[in-house]
């Protein structure tokens, strides 16, 4: 047989099984099932990476379960989808789309292999003169030169702003805040119950707990004010400050509120004990027994001695000299 | 005293690197200056501070902060010498070690100039990595705060009187699982690690201005041991993949996954265009883009997998490690292309290349397409983590995109892997190819359509079989073609002269088995991928289901106890035509530190493929399984195995001068 | 090639280089946190969801009028736990405030985390609701617990916790939605997945 005869032979046989190859094969995967194939295009989110149709947890079954009922009801594949990336964000997606974000990651492999072919096709027409462009030791000693500036100028521009971005990192995000640095003024009422509540173990609540008083006991709220009060009282990890001033205030709310000037007077010698320099515990001991038990001439008297205190704050020498005046002129406690 | 040890051995070691460092550049600069000793101090150094974190481990020495928070007294042979690299600071000691190896092999070879700049640069990436180990990565950190089990404080001071825990909770277990995972990563490492030679010589060849192709040849078995570890690392990561997650998958493409394939694609690349520029001049620069980068993609893997960057982007700040890593990677792309910039003159020349059709062609395009693969992979696994760093969108990139892209470039790279081995250097006269390859293409189509009628249609499988007989058949009918060259003029049998004429140019005869593995690996994938089946059932004790062709019992429950784990799981009859063949046990193993169990799978392998059981949930009354077949998957393994087995078998040839005759041209018989 | 054409090939690599090594270290120092769940100023999924104990649950539509605030737990998680106690009492102090708490078990089965609540106190004024098939965990594409979701009186999702609350962030998220604010999605910790999953 001749070459030509052979090769035409070849062809002959090469055309007929390439097409029956064609004829024969189909490109759909041997199980078509659309659940699957959905499937492997959804990322479990509690596995590392792993399709929904891959892998084996809890989650991923349950997320094909949906799937499956879906495809049963006739939905359309893409309305699968976006039903759980509106739930989800794109990281639920294992294909990136081929839009907005993600596009460069279906151009840029193109891109990559025109660029290849064009460098490849340049290079066969320009190989290169030969190396014999002897370079002379100044143009040597120059570009060396320039490569050693372009170098110290990197790292220089990279050392300098790593170091600045590094420094600046911002404290850990928002949330188990430290209950004593927190601003509490925008706070409502309900939040600081509830904080209270959920750290009542923690002594540092304490002061939590007497801001929130303080809110009701302003506003005439002496029912609500009474049992945070009571706890700081009754706290022994309270520190002399909180515990005088809870006891004060309960003073002051037995005899506003339910009259009682001896359990009031009990309470205020209580925060006495503590620090009997309190100026505050004395005052407010002065006038429940000038407004209660009528005994203005003591309230005088502690009045007096409480100006004569050069340490005394402000607002509170003003309340003093009020009540002194009043006190001197007709004794009647307002 | 371990820890002193220890310390005092990466301390060793980094003091002889910087002796070499500079030391080399002196040699390399034309003065004397002896590196042996300074290489010797490297190696002890690394074996000392490994030897000193086995014994650690062996001998359950809770002292050690990376003892005590990763290894366990229950943990069994193996998984204790293992757990030296189960964690970031240990595995950087194995990591110093092989590097140490190579860096000795480099002194040892360093006669002159090029030799001495290469040492100066392997010796420049120790000061990094041993610098690390005495920084942000010490493992050798005494424990000065024990809990319960573990360490939550420790001081680098070895001589810090030590907070000894009772003990440690043990590697996670999912590293306790398999024994491929005490042998994965030193094989991994040997791939990664021997990058850094011929990257070294590159720098070498640049910073001294001496082009050519004596730093490939010299490099060129280093390329070839790490390319070939790479190969076996990457196919054992799959395998291992394979047995202990429960979902019979081998490659997920998973960062980490990725940050192996990419330095194994460019350092394939790289192997292809050097054999271009030690035969014709060509591609100098191109080889130079190729060594950096491979070096340099290992060094963005190592980062990728130990910065933390891959479970949140921001979580690798929280350790210096991975700043100092990706700050290395920054110098080293830096400074490398700096030098190749200024260096560009020297290297721009090339002969000229006459036509595509020869075999710098094929490698041209083998180039392109590899170039193209790594360029996917790398686009693909850090366009996420670049994302969210940016805009704090997360986007997903799985399977179905790298998919979509390594397929179509898979299928073409196998159709050059036929075309390049019979296409001759320089040019092939008219009329050659076809003969050599009308065969080859009957057969292949043939084989397709014997397929397409017996076993599958599915189109991806037929093309992979096509394709890989193609290659095959076109290697065959090349031997036979020299062989028979040589016959009619010997008179001997055409075995012996094929023989003769595989052992005058063993190296082109070892790629050509490395093709074959390639091809192996291509038809495993076909078929695993696109045959696989897959049920999931539900069995009460005694009853049966049929899957696969074979009938399945479910026998009964069982509980284990072992030394570090209670294994739970049950017994599942294997039979067929009433002859039983086997029991699987599909099982969960519960370690102490984990809530819950890792799902192990039972696993029976047969030639046609394999039978995979996995326990999904058992309770009192019934076991739910899922099951699973992954047909022809021992070809994957078999082909991997194949071809690093042609790289270890270039190596193991006998250096002999390469210069090989091409072989006549046959007329027509 | 040319000498020179390389030349710019290599300074323009490593001009590359330096360029994405700024931006990104530019980056480190600033956490952008995660762009928010789809979910933030749309209206809630609704669900209709039996009791733990199987007694009768609560539907979405029915505590329209109220805040609502979906917290998203199980026995697994360890942040749960710790956020238990907050959440018992931001339910407690808030619960005459037309605000409700619904609590939702993921990813586990009802007698677990019955249990779990016996042990660690559940509060009166919660609902404690069962999720079978998780698709009230998936039509609020939950990723990990704890996750907390505030709804707003006429229905709309305007708010998130990713991780865990505590009765401060609680209360502040309800405070600014009583004031007609949305508070946004906000990250204060990890979240947790099934140990084997």
């Amino acid at each position: 047989m001749s070459e030509r005869t052979r090769n035409i032979a070849s062809v002959a046989v090469i055309a007929v099984m390439a097409v029956a190859l064609l004829l024969l094969t189909s490109t759909q995967p041997a199980t078509s099932d659309r659940v699957e194939q959905i499937g492997t295009r959804l990322k479990c989110p509690v596995c590392q990476g792993e399709s929904i149709a891959n892998s084996p947890s809890q989650m991923a079954e349950d997320m094909m379960d949906l799937v499956s009922e879906r495809v049963s009801s006739g939905v359309p594949d893409d309305q699968i989808i976006d039903e759980l990336l509106s739930s989800y964000t794109g990281a639920v997606l294992l294909d990136p789309p081929a839009s907005g974000n993600t596009l460069v990651l279906w151009v840029a492999p193109v891109v990559a292999l025109g660029v290849g072919i064009a460098v490849i096709l340049w290079w066969r027409r320009h190989p290169g003169q030969k190396a014999d462009e002897a370079t002379s030791p100044g143009k040597s000693r120059t570009r060396l030169v320039i490569g050693g500036v372009v170098l110290v100028l990197a790292f220089a521009g990279i050392v300098v702003v790593a170091a600045n971005s590094l420094q600046d990192r911002p404290a850990a995000a928002a949330g188990a805040a430290d209950i004593d640095e927190q601003d509490l003024s925008e706070v409502s009422d309900e939040t600081m119950e509830a904080v209270i509540a959920a750290n009542a173990e923690d002594p540092q609540v304490n002061g939590m707990r007497l801001a929130l008083a303080e809110r009701y006991f302003d506003g005439g709220d002496y029912r609500s004010a009474f049992p945070h009060y009571l706890v700081v009282a009754e706290d022994p990890n309270a520190t002399g400050a909180e515990a005088i001033t809870a006891l004060v205030r309960l003073g002051w709310m037995a005899y506003d509120g339910n009259g009682e000037v001896e359990t009031a007077t009990r309470l205020i010698d209580e925060a006495l004990a503590i620090d009997p320099g309190s100026s505050v515990a004395r005052y407010v001991r002065a006038r429940v027994l000038w407004c209660g038990a009528g005994e203005t001439d003591q309230a005088i008297e502690t009045f007096e001695e409480l100006l004569a205190d050069p340490e005394l704050a402000a607002e509170t020498r003003t309340q003093i000299e009020e009540d002194l005046e009043m006190a001197n002129d007709g004794g009647e406690c307002p | 005293m371990l820890a002193f040890l220890g310390s005092a051995g990466v301390i060793a070691a980094l003091i002889g690197s910087i002796l070499l460092v500079v030391r080399g550049i002196r040699r390399a600069q034309g003065g004397e200056a002896d590196i042996r000793t300074p290489g010797k101090l490297v190696l002890a150094g690394a074996v000392i501070s490994m030897v000193a974190m086995q014994v650690a481990l062996l001998t359950d020495d809770f002292s050690l902060a990376y003892v005590a928070n990763h290894h366990s007294s229950a943990t069994p042979f193996p998984f204790d010498v293992a757990t030296a690299w189960a964690a970031l600071e240990g595995s950087i000691i194995l990591w110093g070690l092989v590097l140490a190896v190579f860096t000795w092999v480099v002194v040892r070879q360093a006669s002159d100039r090029l030799g001495s700049a290469a040492v100066a640069v392997m010796a420049g990436v120790g000061v990094f990595f041993f610098g690390l180990m005495v920084t942000v990565a010490n493992p050798f950190e005494v424990c000065v705060d024990a809990l319960a089990t573990g360490c939550a404080a420790s001081s680098a001071w070895p001589f810090t009187a030590a907070d000894v825990p009772a003990n440690g909770p043990g590697p996670n277990p999912l590293l306790q699982n398999h024994f491929l995972m005490a042998v994965h990563p030193p094989v991994l490492y040997i791939g990664y690690v021997g990058l850094t030679v011929p990257f070294a010589y590159a720098i070498g060849a640049l910073a001294l201005g001496v082009p050519g192709p004596e730093w490939l040849r010299r490099s060129h078995r280093s390329t070839l041991v790490a390319w070939s570890f790479l190969t076996l690392g990457i196919t054992l990561g799959g395998w291992w993949a394979y047995e202990v997650l429960s979902w019979g998958g081998y490659w997920a493409w998973d960062p980490v996954e990725n940050a192996s394939l990419m330095p194994w694609l460019a350092a394939t690349a790289f192997i292809h265009s050097g054999l271009v520029q030690q035969r014709r001049g060509m591609l100098q620069a191109w080889n130079f883009v190729l060594v950096i980068s491979a070096f340099a993609l290992t060094i963005l893997g190592t980062f990728l997998t130990r910065s933390g960057t891959i479970n949140s982007v921001h979580s690798f700040t929280q350790s210096a490690i991975g700043p100092a890593l990706l700050g290395f990677l920054v110098l080293v792309l830096v400074g490398s292309f700096t030098l190749f910039a200024m260096r560009s003159h020297l290297v721009a020349s090339s002969p000229r290349i006459e036509t595509f059709v020869s075999r710098e062609g094929t490698f041209l395009v083998n180039n392109l397409l590899l170039t193209v693969y790594a360029f996917v992979v790398l686009i693909g696994t850090t366009y996420p983590l670049l994302l969210e760093a940016f805009t704090g969108t997360q986007v997903g990139v799985g399977e179905p995109f790298f998919n979509r892209l390594a397929v179509p470039l898979s299928f073409m790279l196998l159709l050059t892997m036929g075309f390049g081995p019979v296409t001759p250097w320089r040019g092939a006269a008219p009329g050659l190819l076809w003969r050599r390859l009308r065969w080859p293409t009957i057969v292949a189509l043939a084989s397709g359509v014997v397929v397409a009628l017996t076993v599958t249609r599915v189109a991806w499988v037929i093309l992979a079989i096509v394709l890989g007989v193609f290659v095959v058949a076109a290697i065959g009918r090349l031997l036979l073609e020299f062989a028979g060259a040589r016959k009619a003029k010997s008179g001997l049998s055409l075995y012996r002269e094929a023989r003769t004429v595989i052992g005058n140019d063993q190296s082109f005869w070892a790629g050509q088995l490395s093709h074959i593995g390639v091809v192996l690996v291509a038809i495993g994938i076909a078929f695993a991928a696109n045959l696989p089946l897959h049920t999931e059932v539900e069995l009460a004790p005694g009853e049966s289901v049929e899957f696969a062709g074979y009938t399945l019992t479910y026998d009964a429950p069982f509980r284990r106890e072992e030394p570090n784990r209670v294994v739970q799981g049950v017994r599942v009859e294997v039979s067929r035509e009433d002859r039983i063949i086997t029991v699987l046990e599909p099982r969960a193993n519960f370690y102490d530190t984990e809530m819950g169990g890792i799902i192990t799978p039972a696993v029976m392998s047969r030639p046609s493929g394999d039978l995979y059981l996995t326990l999904r949930n058992l309770d009192a009354e019934t076991v739910q399984l899922g099951l699973d077949t992954s047909p022809m998957i021992w070809l994957l393994w078999l082909g991997g195995v194949t071809t690093a087995a042609g790289g270890f078998w270039s190596l193991a040839m006998r250096r002999r001068d390469r210069v090989v005759e091409e072989p006549l041209v046959l007329a027509d018989v | 090639m040319t000498g020179r054409v390389l030349r710019w090939a290599g300074l323009a690599v490593v001009g590359v280089t330096v360029v994405l090594a700024v931006v990104l270290a530019s980056r480190f120092g600033s956490d952008p946190g995660l762009v928010d769940s789809p979910l933030i100023g749309r209206p809630a999924p609704e669900f209709t969801l039996a009791g733990l104990d199987g007694s009768e649950g609560a539907s979405l539509s029915d505590l329209r009028g109220d805040i609502v605030v979906v917290n998203f737990f199980a026995s697994w998680c360890l942040e749960c736990r710790d956020e238990h106690d907050d959440l018992v009492a931001a339910s407690e102090s808030f619960a005459d405030q037309d605000v409700t708490f619904v609590q939702v078990a993921y990813q586990e089965a009802a007698a677990e985390s019955l249990s779990y609540l016996a042990e660690a106190g559940a509060s009166s004024t919660t609902r404690y609701l069962a999720d079978p098939g998780s698709r009230t965990a998936i039509a609020y594409g939950v990723f990990g617990i704890p996750e907390t979701f505030f709804i707003d009186p006429e229905g709309t999702v305007v708010g998130k916790i990713i991780g865990e609350a505590d009765a401060l962030i609680l209360g502040a998220t309800i405070d600014s939605i009583r004031n007609g604010e949305q508070p946004g999605q906000q990250i204060t910790g990890d979240t947790q997945q099934r140990p084997d999953a």
